[in-house]
């Protein structure tokens, strides 16, 4: 796979699809490809971290520690862009990452990409509405569950 | 020292100054006949008759009267060269003999030096007098005696001949000696002042730019490169205003010599000629005294140069000589006697004073006794005078007052053959040699040859030369050729059981483990120890076998395989599939290889790597064309640098616009294959390789292998059994590269190399091979902490009946503490003197001595003036 194909891939990155191509490119040169095999950990909750990935091919299962033992949370699928939380703002990690298949990942280390949104203010932008919508939802979210919560 | 040059070069040579003294004079009348020869020959054999002569009883005609005369003219000239050559060259070496005597003795002289004196003189002032300041002193030392008697012979005899003709002609043809003998050494003792002057001024020069060099990277911290700039800038003006001052003198000088030698004349002219009309003179006699009067401007101008020369080299000779004699220098035989003695027994201080006449570096009547076998604690904050009591117990320092004794023996009367033998001191600044860790590992053992080097042949007349020089110099006659550790010394009784117990001692000090790094770091050649390169090899093949066999770590790797590409290897390796024996052409170099450059040529793969090149450099050019430079990114992540993408930029374009690669010069050509080269398919992704190039490069390498490499020896090809020197142990463990594109893989894969290297028993013979790392200067290679951890290993080696440690594993942390509880172990039964600041450390100890202002204040936690006198 090639530069193109992962920008392909990444164009279809909810958080970089306003974003145009030759920055696209650049993003996808600058990180690396990983290949992670069934069962290898991407990362580990409680971590420091200092990567994002991005993932191309396969699919993770997102797992937290609990009471219980490990649980799984959550499925992350293929152009999803995941612990882009811990390039942003320094927190550890809030969550372990297991390659439930095969799995081709690109990873931008938070230097790299801090750097990147330092060169171009459209694409901070861009990252910034992402995450805007994410909250108005995940606020929304909470507000349907608070309420719902009171009805019941 | 002599404090005058002439007394040295008459001490000691005068038996080859009265030689050169005579043959100069032995070659006069040679000279002399070489001159009338030619003169017999036109008037006597040319132009003269009476033929046939009788000579020696033999009947010459004309023609072989000429023939006799030439052939003893040619036979006179072969002579006085012959002469001329060998005392020029029998001066020489005398000169040189005498100069490497005298640098030698100056460098002794250092040796010598007590250490408070380095205090006072510099390394930067100190060297200059050694190698440049005496150098001129060896030339002038074949002259110095044969020229003024000789020059001052001539001169008498013309002197002589004038005055025989006429005594107030005599006079007047010395008439101006006297005044240049008032004159010159006045105006020449001026000169002789401001050479001494600017000796100094020069010395401070080098001396300020040795310290630049030393501490230059406080002057970039500090913004200081302005006030040293401008402080040498104003020595330098010092200087040319001190020599510009010397030309005047010394030219006026010249100009005064040769105006008064023609003013001579000029009263020749003026009596003589008086003379002459008065009629009491005839006219031969006084056209005989101006010729002589001719011959005799060459010799009185000789003496006069002669005459400055002396003034010249004396001064350099005086201002180097007084640097070396100060009054408490150590006799020479502490450094030369080989006397040694066991200073196995209690350490006694008595009464001991010692200023160093700084505050802070001084000690006080102090009195302590260490018995043989128990370890002390000497414990006091940094110019609480500990570092002075160790040193004064290690015998570095003198006391000023009382005595340090060891063992019964006053130290100052021992010499260094035993002081440097039975005591291992380590301070708290410590120096590593240039040179290998070896080399610093065994320094403390290296007191005297211990071998005598077979020599046979020219080597063995080689050795007997530099030995007859030595003598005939008065330096030391000892083979540095020769093995110089003294394996005795460290309980060693091969190389090869000194190797180990270093190794043992690097454990304890915990060094063990970066030495096996830097053995993995280290190339090694495998003629040298062709079954270590065997077990190397069996490394690769198990480390190999267990990569196969675990699929997690098949993962990691990719191995190198002859016919596969190896996508975390650059272009470059995968095409040649083969290194440069020379270790320093590395892959960037490759493409102006010349053999490289032909072969790609001829199988027309320059086309090829041109086009990727291209490739690569559109990309690059188009995702950082709109980078700032200051970003960074450019230089983390391209294989071109900011300052290289304009230049690529004009090569794209230049490709582009010319439609063919007619526009690109063979410089540009070069550039893009190299830039080929460099791309690693699995970290760049730039899919600028297809299937179809991967399979010719594959094909490619066996003609690289056919063509250039096999029987080349400077390429060796990659062969998975063969042990490639060019690469480091660590290369060569792992016959592939960890995989750019999996996490963590180097680590993990470092891992599994350690594992398998110490099954295979190959951590040893892998850091006896770090024992060759070369240090680099000062062993600046080296971190500070590694740096102590030597030298404290070299003291531990050397196996002394004394250890003193000052300031060394002397923290209160805990790998001190624990370093200090394996040293402690390690050195049981010995006595050991410790010296630290904490106060903490000392309780570990049985035994300790508490200093405060260069007094003791405490013997094992007791005022010793409060309590008996008798203190441990």
């Amino acid at each position: 796979m090639s530069l193109e194909v992962e920008v392909d891939a990444l164009r279809k990155v909810p958080l970089f699809r306003g974003i145009d191509e030759t920055k696209l490119r650049l993003l996808a040169f600058i990180s690396d490809r990983m290949q992670y095999q069934t069962g290898e950990h991407l990362c580990e909750q409680g971590e420091e971290g200092d990567t994002a990935f991005i993932i191309l091919k396969g699919e993770a299962d997102v797992r937290v520690h609990t009471r219980d033992g490990d649980r799984s949370v959550a499925t992350v699928r293929e152009h999803s862009i995941v612990g882009e939380i811990a390039i942003l703002c320094d927190v550890p990690r809030t969550a372990t990452l297991v390659a439930r298949t095969d799995m081709d990942v690109l990873t931008v280390t938070k230097d790299d990409f801090l750097k990147l949104l330092k060169e171009f203010p459209d694409m901070s932008l861009e990252v910034m509405r992402t995450l805007a919508q994410r909250l108005e939802r995940t606020t929304r979210d909470l507000a349907t569950a608070r309420s719902g919560g009171a009805d019941a | 020292m002599e404090k005058s040059l002439f007394r040295f070069i008459w001490r000691f040579s005068a038996r080859q100054q009265l030689l050169i003294l005579f043959v100069t004079v032995l070659s006069y009348p040679v000279s002399y006949i070489l001159l009338e020869l030619p003169k017999l020959i036109v008037n006597d054999a040319v132009q003269g008759d009476g033929f046939p002569r009788v000579i020696f009883g033999f009947e010459f005609d004309q023609i072989s009267y000429l023939f006799l005369l030439c052939v003893a003219f040619l036979t006179l000239v072969i002579v006085s060269n012959g002469i001329k050559l060998g005392i020029n060259v029998y001066k020489g070496r005398l000169g040189e003999r005498m100069l490497r005597r005298l640098r030698f003795e100056l460098f002794q002289r250092v040796l010598r030096f007590r250490l408070p004196h380095f205090r006072k003189v510099s390394s930067g002032e100190i060297i200059p007098m050694i190698t440049a300041e005496v150098e001129d002193v060896g030339g002038f030392i074949g002259e110095a005696f044969a020229l003024p008697a000789y020059q001052g012979g001539l001169l008498v005899v013309q002197l002589g001949f004038i005055f025989m003709q006429d005594p107030l002609l005599g006079l007047a043809a010395i008439s101006s000696y006297p005044v240049q003998a008032y004159i010159i050494p006045k105006l020449q003792r001026k000169v002789v002042l401001l050479s001494r002057e600017r000796v100094k001024n020069i010395r401070i020069v080098s001396d300020k730019v040795g310290e630049a060099i030393s501490a230059v990277p406080e002057i970039h911290a500090n913004d200081a490169s302005a006030w040293h700039s401008a402080d040498v800038a104003d020595r330098l003006y010092s200087n040319f205003k001190i020599r510009y001052e010397i030309y005047n003198r010394k030219y006026f000088i010249k100009f005064l010599n040769n105006f008064l030698n023609q003013l001579t004349p000029f009263f020749f002219y003026m009596i003589g000629g008086y003379l002459v009309i008065e009629g009491s003179l005839s006219i031969g006699a006084l056209l005989a005294v101006i010729a002589a009067y001719k011959d005799l401007a060459g010799p009185w101008k000789e003496l006069l140069d002669y005459y400055q020369l002396v003034a010249d080299v004396n001064v350099k000779y005086q201002t180097v000589v007084e640097n070396f004699d100060p009054a408490d220098i150590y006799p020479v035989e502490r450094l030369t006697g080989d006397e040694r003695v066991s200073l196995d027994g209690d350490v006694v201080l008595n009464g001991v004073s010692f200023t160093g006449g700084v505050a802070g570096q001084e000690v006080f009547s102090a009195s302590l006794h260490v018995r043989k076998a128990t370890a002390v604690a000497v414990v006091g904050p940094d110019g609480s005078g500990r570092a002075e009591i160790l040193q004064l117990a290690a015998g570095l320092l003198s006391p000023t007052a009382g005595r340090v004794e060891i063992a019964g023996h006053d130290l100052e009367r021992l010499t260094e053959s035993t002081l440097g033998r039975e005591i291992a001191y380590v301070g708290s600044s410590v120096h590593v040699w240039t040179g290998t860790i070896r080399d610093n590992l065994y320094y403390g053992l290296r007191h005297r040859p211990m071998s005598d080097v077979e020599r046979t042949g020219s080597a063995a007349d080689e050795r007997k030369r530099a030995l007859r020089e030595a003598r005939e110099t008065r330096n030391p006659t000892f083979d540095i050729q020769a093995i110089w550790e003294d394996l005795g010394a460290a309980g060693a009784a091969s190389r090869e059981e000194l190797d180990e117990l270093a190794l043992q001692l690097l454990t304890v000090v915990g060094l063990d483990a970066d030495i096996y790094r830097l053995g993995l770091q280290s190339r090694f050649d495998p003629s040298m120890d062709d079954r270590f390169a065997d077990r190397i090899l069996a490394v690769r093949r198990k480390l190999a076998d267990r990569i196969a066999s675990d699929p997690k770590l098949a993962g990691l790797v990719e191995m190198w395989d002859a016919n596969a590409f190896n996508q975390s290897a650059t272009l470059a390796e995968n095409l040649f599939f083969a290194v440069p024996t020379d270790p320093a052409v590395t892959m960037d170099l490759m493409p102006g290889q010349p053999a490289v450059l032909a072969f790609l040529s001829r199988t027309g793969l320059n086309a090829d790597l041109q086009a990727i090149g291209l490739k690569i450099a559109e990309t690059m050019v188009e995702l950082f064309a709109n980078i700032s430079s200051d970003s960074g990114l450019l230089g983390t992540y391209s294989f071109i640098t900011q300052d290289d993408l304009p230049e690529f930029d004009r090569i794209v374009r230049q490709a582009k616009s010319a439609n063919q690669k007619v526009g690109l010069s063979e410089a540009d050509r070069e550039r893009l294959i190299a830039l080929a080269f460099k791309l690693i398919p699995a970290r760049h992704r730039l899919g600028v390789l297809d299937d179809a190039m991967r399979a010719r490069i594959i094909a490619a390498r066996a003609d690289f292998r056919k063509q250039v490499v096999d029987g080349n020896p400077a390429y060796t090809p990659v062969d998975p059994d063969a042990y490639l020197p060019p690469l480091h142990i660590e290369d060569n463990l792992l016959f592939g590269r960890a995989r750019v594109d999996r996490r963590d893989a180097r680590q993990r894969i470092d891992a599994v190399i350690r594992t398998v290297v110490e099954e295979e028993e190959l951590r040893e013979p892998i850091i006896f091979t770090g024992f060759g790392y070369h240090v680099g200067v000062s062993g600046s290679k080296l971190s500070a902490h590694q740096r102590r951890k030597l030298a404290l290993v070299r003291a531990l080696l050397k196996n002394a009946a004394v250890t003193i440690l000052d300031d060394v594993a002397a923290g209160s942390g805990d790998d001190d503490m624990a370093l200090r509880r394996r040293l402690m172990i390690l050195l049981e039964g010995r006595t050991v003197l410790f010296g630290t600041p904490h106060l903490n450390v000392a309780g570990e100890f049985e035994h300790s001595v508490e200093l405060d202002q260069g007094r003791v204040v405490r013997v094992d936690g007791v005022d010793p003036a409060a309590g008996q006198k008798d203190q441990q």
